[in-house]
């Protein structure tokens, strides 16, 4: 007694709704990391650290081996303004 | 009302106030996360005493010593760069190889001993540094050193 293919299509749907989006989710990690694996475990000083490296490459994961920083990068250092916590 | 008028474009990007000139002039480090990590006993080994004399002065001055250490803080900056341009000049593939590795597994050294051994031993054969573990207990093995490996993903 065969069952009519008409029962699978909201199973495909189904299945194919969770496929969509977890590959949508999975590029978008994989291009917030630059193709290399995620951080994770952050402290505060890793996290300004990539903030550094953002400052030196443009991008958040990027590393360079250079051992002079290039023109301008001590001029790409925005003020740190504190929150008004009154 | 501000006692500086703020600069909210993309065209000025000279230094609008550079320091004055009793300060001596540095380059910054061009070296990111990764890289300095990976060079970082390296760094220690050579430039112990400016980073040394460096925090003494930061200490001794009270809480201004940003202001009144800059000289001692140029040299450390300069050694730094000096270490790492003679990585990069003697050890490149080993270098890249080792902070590539880091910059993987979330930047742990105990990921990344198998490539570590090499960099290690091209600098201690070319630059003369050895990597010590500060606080290493007496007559242990330093954790790098060490033949086996209870866990890394990496290896």
């Amino acid at each position: 007694m065969g069952v009519p293919f008409e029962a699978f299509l909201p199973y495909g749907i189904m299945i194919g709704m969770f496929a969509i989006s977890g590959a949508g989710l999975s590029t978008l990690r994989y291009m917030q990391n630059g193709g290399k694996r995620g951080r994770r475990g952050l402290d505060a000083w890793d996290r300004q650290m990539m903030e550094r490296d953002r400052r030196l490459t443009g991008f958040m994961r990027g590393q360079t081996d250079r051992p002079e920083a290039p023109p301008g990068f001590e001029l790409n250092n925005p003020w740190k303004l504190e929150k008004r916590f009154l | 009302m501000a006692a500086r008028q703020p600069r909210f474009n993309q065209h000025v990007l000279i230094d609008t106030t550079p320091l004055p000139d009793d300060i001596p002039k540095v380059k910054e480090i061009g070296a990111s996360s990764a890289p300095l990590m990976s060079a970082s006993f390296f760094i220690g080994a050579r430039c112990k005493p400016y980073n040394d004399d460096y925090m003494m002065c930061k200490t001794e001055s009270n809480g201004r010593g940003e202001l009144e250490c800059m000289k001692e803080g140029r040299k450390v900056t300069r050694c730094a760069a000096s270490v790492i341009e003679d990585i990069n000049k003697h050890c490149l593939t080993e270098f890249r190889r080792h902070w590539e590795c880091l910059e993987n597994n979330n930047q742990q050294l105990w990921n990344c001993r198998s490539v570590e051994r090499p960099l290690n031993k091209c600098i201690f054969d070319n630059l003369k540094l050895e990597k010590t573990v500060p606080g290493t207990p007496e007559g242990e093995v330093p954790v790098h050193l060490r033949k086996k490996q209870i866990f890394a993903m990496h290896g």
